[in-house]
C-alpha cells in the first residue's frame, strides 16, 4: 500500500497558485498536514480524493495514476470533506445507507456497519432523527461515519475536528490511532495538538510549497536546544516579537514570560525549555517567511 | 448609518454578488435571446393579420412588451435566491444580529431584485434602437417613443416581479418548488384576469397598449375586424400598412398612474414580506408540526449525545466479509428511489393514488390527456431534485470520491424517476395497450422517459430545482392543458403525428441524458 505525490502543483482558474511542486511518499499511519490557512491543505486532500485534477505531476496509487484510474483508488478510499452537507430530511441511518449503495456495500454488511459505526460516533441514541436538526457537531460525526462506510485503506479527513467539542475530538483522535495500523490516514488541521497526538509523520505546508515533512521526532529535532523562556515587563513585549519567534506568551506577576524560539539564548536570564511541536511548526513558518525554506528531513 | 444608507449598502451587495456569477451572464444571454427574436420579426404584433410601420414608438413598444412578458415570467426564478441565499451561507445569522431593521432588509433585497431585472431590460433596450436601424422602416429615431414603454410598461413589471420574488422567500411555504410553480399562476392571471373581467388590473400593460393600437388601426386599416395578438410567430408575416404611423401612448395622466400603481403594489408586496420574514430565526422555520416535532427532539438528542461521550470506548468495527460491489445497480436504484420519495406526506400519495385510479375510470381521451398530465405534473417535486441534489445539500464531495459513480448514480437516479413516472400514468398506458392504440403508446413512453430526462438533465446543468419546475409548469399548461401539438408531452394533441413525435421526443430524452452525463463527468473533474 504506497500513495506516491510527485512534482504535484495546482493552479485555479483566475491565477491562484494554490500547490507548487509538492512530492509525498506515504505508507500505512498517520500523515498530519499542517498548515496556515490557505496554505493549500484542503486542495491538496482533494486531488488526493480524486475530486480535483492538479494542473502538473500526479498521484500515485500503488503505482496506477489516480487521474487516469480514480476508481481504483476510490474503491478504498474514505473521505470527510471540510465542508459537506447532508440531506436534511433523512435520519443518520438513511443517510449512511444511501452512501453504502452508492459505495456499493451490500444491504446486510452495511446495516451492520452502519450500525456499529454509528456507537463509534456516538450517535446511536439519535441515528432515527432527521439530519436537518443535527448540530454542527453531530453532523461532522455523521462525516466521520461515513467516511469510514466502506472500511477504507486511504482514509482523508480534513479538518476533522471542527465544531466537536473536546471530547468528541479525544474520541476522535483515539480512533484515528486504532484505525492507522493498516491503513494510511491524512489528517489535515490548523491545530497543532491533534496532529501531535496522533501523527507518525508530519507534513508543513506554506503558500503551497511542502516546507518540512517527516517524522515528529525529525521536526522537533529542528528546534532542540533553542527554544527559551524570556522573562520581561510587559511593555518590552512587542520589542521581542520584533526580535524573535514567540510561540506563547503568559502574564504573571513578575511580568510577561514568553516561550521563544531562537538559536542562542535571547538574553542570560533565558531559561532553556523542552520544545514542542508548535515551537517547530512556527519556525518553519518563520524560516519560510524571512526567505529560507527549511530543508526537508527526511 | 440610516436606514437609506442600510438598504443601499444590501442591495449593492447582492447585486454586485449575482452579477459576478455565471447564472447572471446566462440570463443576459437570454436576454438577448430574446432580442434577436424580436429583432428578427418572430415575436410580433399584429392586428388580423396587418401591423403598422416599425416607427420609434411601435419598435420600442413590441420590445417593452416582449421583455415584459418573457423576462417577468424567467426573471422571477431568476432573482428568488436572494434571502435563500444569505440563509445558506450563514450570512443572515450576522444580519440578524445587527440593528438592521426587517423593512430595511426587504427594501434592501427587492431593490436588487429589481436591478437584476432592470438590468436585463436594459439590455432590451439598447436593442431596440439597434432593431429600429436594421429594420429601416422609418427613419426618425424618437428616443422618448422609443424608452418610454420600457419605463412605463416593462419596469413597473419588473418591480412587481421583483416584489413577488421577495415575499415567495420570506413565506416558508413558497419558498421551495411550490413557489417556483405557484408564481406561473399569478404570472398568466396577470394576463387573464384583465382579458376577463378587470381590465385595469393588467401588470403587464398588455391591454392598454393594445387598445391604444387597435383605436388607429380602424382608422387607417379598412378591413380591421379587431382582431389583435402579441404572437411568437415563424412563418405568418403579417402585411405592413404604410399608411399606419402608430405615434406611441401618448401617456396620459390616467395610463401613467395606472403603471406606476403597479410600484405601489410592488412597495405594498415588500412591506408585508417584511412583516412576514423570520429574521433567520431558525426556531421559526420549523412551521410545519413535522419541523417542530424534530426539532424538539434534537434538542433533546444534542444534550444526551453531548453528554454521553466517553473517549476510552474501543473500536469494534466488522471488516466488510465481501469486497464492495461498485458495479450493483439495484441496490442503488432503491436507494435513489427512496431519496426521491422520501419525505412526501400522506397526502400525496393520496392524491397521486386518485389520479392513477382516475385514469383506468374516466374516458380514454381524458384518461391519457389531461388525467395523466396532471399526474406527471403532480411528480414535479420528485423530479425536479434529481441531479441538483448533491448540489443543493452539497453532498458533493462524499459522492463524487466513490468508486464508478459516473454513470452508476446518474443512471440510477434516472431510472427511479422513469420508475414514478411509470407508475404514475401506468393506468393510461394499460388503457392505450388494452384499445390497441400502439401510436398512443408511443407517445405516453416518450412523455414518461422525456419528463424525468429533461428534470435530470436540467438539475445536472444548474444545480437547482427551479428550472425544471418552471419548465414544467409552462409545459403543462402551454401543452396538454391547451392541446398544443409537440409541446403536450402526454402525446395526445398529436393527432397523426403521435409516432413521429414519440420518437423525436425520445430521442430528446436521450439526448438529455447524454447532456446530463458529459456535464456530470466535468463536473467530477472539479468540484
Amino acid at each position: 500500500m504506497r500513495l506516491l505525490v510527485e512534482g504535484m502543483s495546482k493552479r485555479y482558474r483566475g491565477g491562484v497558485q494554490a500547490l507548487r511542486g509538492v512530492n509525498l511518499a506515504l505508507k500505512p499511519g498517520v500523515l498530519g498536514l499542517l498548515g496556515p490557512n490557505g496554505a493549500g491543505k484542503s486542495t491538496l486532500m482533494r486531488i488526493l480524493a480524486t475530486i480535483t485534477q492538479p494542473s502538473a505531476g500526479r498521484v500515485l496509487w500503488n503505482d496506477s495514476d489516480i487521474a487516469h484510474e480514480p476508481d481504483g483508488l476510490r474503491e478504498v478510499l474514505g473521505y470527510l470533506p471540510q465542508d459537506f452537507g447532508v440531506y436534511p430530511n433523512l435520519s443518520a441511518i438513511e443517510f449512511l445507507d444511501y452512501l453504502a449503495a452508492v459505495k456499493g456495500i451490500p444491504a446486510d454488511a452495511a446495516r451492520r456497519r452502519i450500525s456499529e459505526l454509528l456507537a463509534l460516533v456516538n450517535l446511536a441514541d439519535a441515528a432515527k432523527r432527521p439530519l436537518g436538526g443535527y448540530s454542527g457537531g453531530m453532523r461532522q460525526r455523521v462525516g466521520i461515519a461515513q467516511a469510514l462506510l466502506n472500511d477504507p485503506k486511504l482514509l482523508i479527513v480534513d479538518e476533522p475536528t471542527a465544531g466537536l467539542d473536546p471530547e468528541e475530538r479525544v474520541r476522535f483522535r483515539n480512533l484515528l490511532s486504532e484505525l492507522s495500523g493498516e491503513r494510511i490516514v491524512i489528517l489535515s488541521t490548523h491545530i497543532v495538538s491533534d496532529v501531535e497526538a496522533v501523527a507518525t509523520e508530519i507534513a508543513i505546508l506554506g503558500h503551497g510549497q511542502l516546507l518540512a515533512h517527516g517524522a515528529p521526532e525529525a521536526l522537533l529535532s529542528r528546534v532542540e536546544g533553542k527554544t527559551w523562556e524570556v522573562v520581561a515587563p510587559s511593555g518590552e513585549l512587542p520589542a521581542l516579537r520584533t526580535k524573535y519567534l514567540v510561540s506563547s506568551t503568559a502574564h504573571r506577576s513578575d511580568g510577561v514570560h514568553a516561550r521563544v524560539v531562537a538559536d542562542a539564548a535571547p538574553n542570560g536570564a533565558a531559561r532553556a525549555l523542552e520544545p514542542t511541536l508548535e515551537d517547530a511548526y512556527l519556525a518553519v513558518l518563520a524560516a519560510k517567511r524571512n526567505g529560507a525554506v527549511a530543508g526537508v528531513a527526511a | 448609518m440610516s436606514a437609506v444608507q442600510s438598504i443601499a449598502a444590501i442591495a449593492r451587495a447582492d447585486f454586485l454578488e449575482r452579477t459576478r456569477r455565471y447564472s447572471f451572464f446566462l440570463a443576459l444571454l437570454f436576454t438577448v435571446f430574446l432580442g434577436y427574436l424580436a429583432a428578427t420579426g418572430k415575436i410580433w404584433l399584429q392586428f388580423d393579420s396587418y401591423r403598422g410601420v416599425l416607427t420609434s414608438a411601435w419598435i420600442g413598444t413590441l420590445v417593452a412588451l416582449t421583455v415584459t412578458f418573457f423576462v417577468s415570467l424567467v426573471g422571477f426564478y431568476i432573482v428568488k435566491n436572494s434571502v435563500e441565499r444569505d440563509r445558506d451561507t450563514g450570512v443572515g445569522q450576522i444580519l440578524a444580529a445587527t440593528p438592521l431593521s426587517k423593512p430595511a432588509y426587504a427594501f434592501g433585497k427587492f431593490l436588487s431584485n429589481f436591478a437584476v431585472l432592470s438590468a436585463m431590460v436594459g439590455v432590451l433596450a439598447v436593442v431596440a434602437i439597434a432593431m429600429q436601424f436594421v429594420a429601416a422602416e422609418d427613419a426618425k429615431v424618437d428616443l422618448v417613443a422609443l424608452l418610454s414603454p420600457f419605463v412605463l410598461i416593462a419596469l413597473p413589471m419588473m418591480a412587481f416581479t421583483a416584489g413577488v420574488a421577495l415575499i415567495f422567500e420570506m413565506v416558508p411555504w413558497l419558498r421551495g418548488g411550490l413557489g417556483n410553480v405557484a408564481w406561473f399562476f399569478v404570472w398568466i392571471s396577470g394576463i387573464i384576469v384583465p382579458v376577463e373581467s378587470q381590465r385595469w388590473l393588467d401588470p403587464m400593460g398588455l391591454l392598454m397598449v393594445m387598445d391604444s393600437m387597435a383605436a388607429e388601426a380602424k382608422r387607417y386599416v379598412p378591413d380591421y375586424h379587431g382582431g389583435q395578438s402579441f404572437q411568437i410567430d415563424v412563418g405568418n408575416r403579417a402585411q405592413v400598412i404604410q399608411a399606419w404611423h402608430w405615434q406611441g401612448m401618448g401617456w396620459e395622466a390616467r395610463f401613467v398612474g395606472l403603471r406606476l400603481m403597479w410600484f405601489g403594489v410592488a412597495c405594498a408586496i415588500v412591506l408585508l414580506a417584511a412583516a412576514v420574514f423570520d429574521r433567520f430565526d431558525t426556531a421559526k422555520a420549523a412551521w410545519s408540526k413535522r419541523g417542530k416535532a424534530s426539532k424538539a427532539k434534537n434538542g433533546a438528542a444534542d444534550t444526551v449525545a453531548s453528554g454521553a461521550g466517553s473517549a476510552a470506548v474501543p473500536v469494534h468495527l466488522t471488516p466488510l466479509a465481501k469486497p464492495a460491489r461498485v458495479h450493483a445497480f439495484g441496490r442503488l436504484f432503491v436507494a435513489e428511489l427512496r431519496l426521491e420519495l422520501f419525505g412526501l406526506r400522506w397526502w400525496w400519495y393520496a392524491v397521486a393514488g386518485g389520479l392513477l385510479i382516475a385514469q383506468f375510470a374516466a374516458p380514454l381521451e381524458v384518461s391519457r390527456g389531461p388525467l395523466v398530465a396532471s399526474a406527471w405534473m403532480w411528480c414535479v417535486f420528485v423530479w425536479s431534485g434529481m441531479g441538483a441534489r448533491e448540489r443543493r445539500f452539497e453532498t458533493r464531495g462524499l459522492l463524487f470520491s466513490c468508486s464508478n459513480i459516473l454513470p452508476r448514480q446518474l443512471l440510477a437516479c434516472w431510472s427511479a424517476g422513469v420508475a414514478v413516472s411509470v407508475m404514475a400514468g401506468v393506468g393510461a398506458a394499460a388503457r392505450l395497450a388494452l384499445a390497441g392504440d400502439a401510436a398512443g403508446l408511443a407517445g405516453w413512453l416518450a412523455g414518461a422517459l422525456l419528463l424525468p430526462s429533461a428534470a435530470l438533465f436540467l438539475g445536472v446543468l444548474s444545480g437547482t430545482s427551479k428550472p425544471f419546475e418552471g419548465a414544467l409548469t409552462l409545459a403543462w399548461y402551454v401543452g396538454p392543458m391547451n392541446h398544443t401539438p409537440w409541446l403536450d408531452f402526454t402525446g395526445a394533441a398529436n393527432g397523426r403525428h403521435e409516432m413521429a413525435y414519440a420518437m423525436t421526443m425520445v430521442a430528446i430524452a436521450a439526448g438529455c441524458v447524454i447532456g446530463a452525463m458529459m456535464v456530470r463527468a466535468r463536473q467530477l473533474r472539479s468540484v
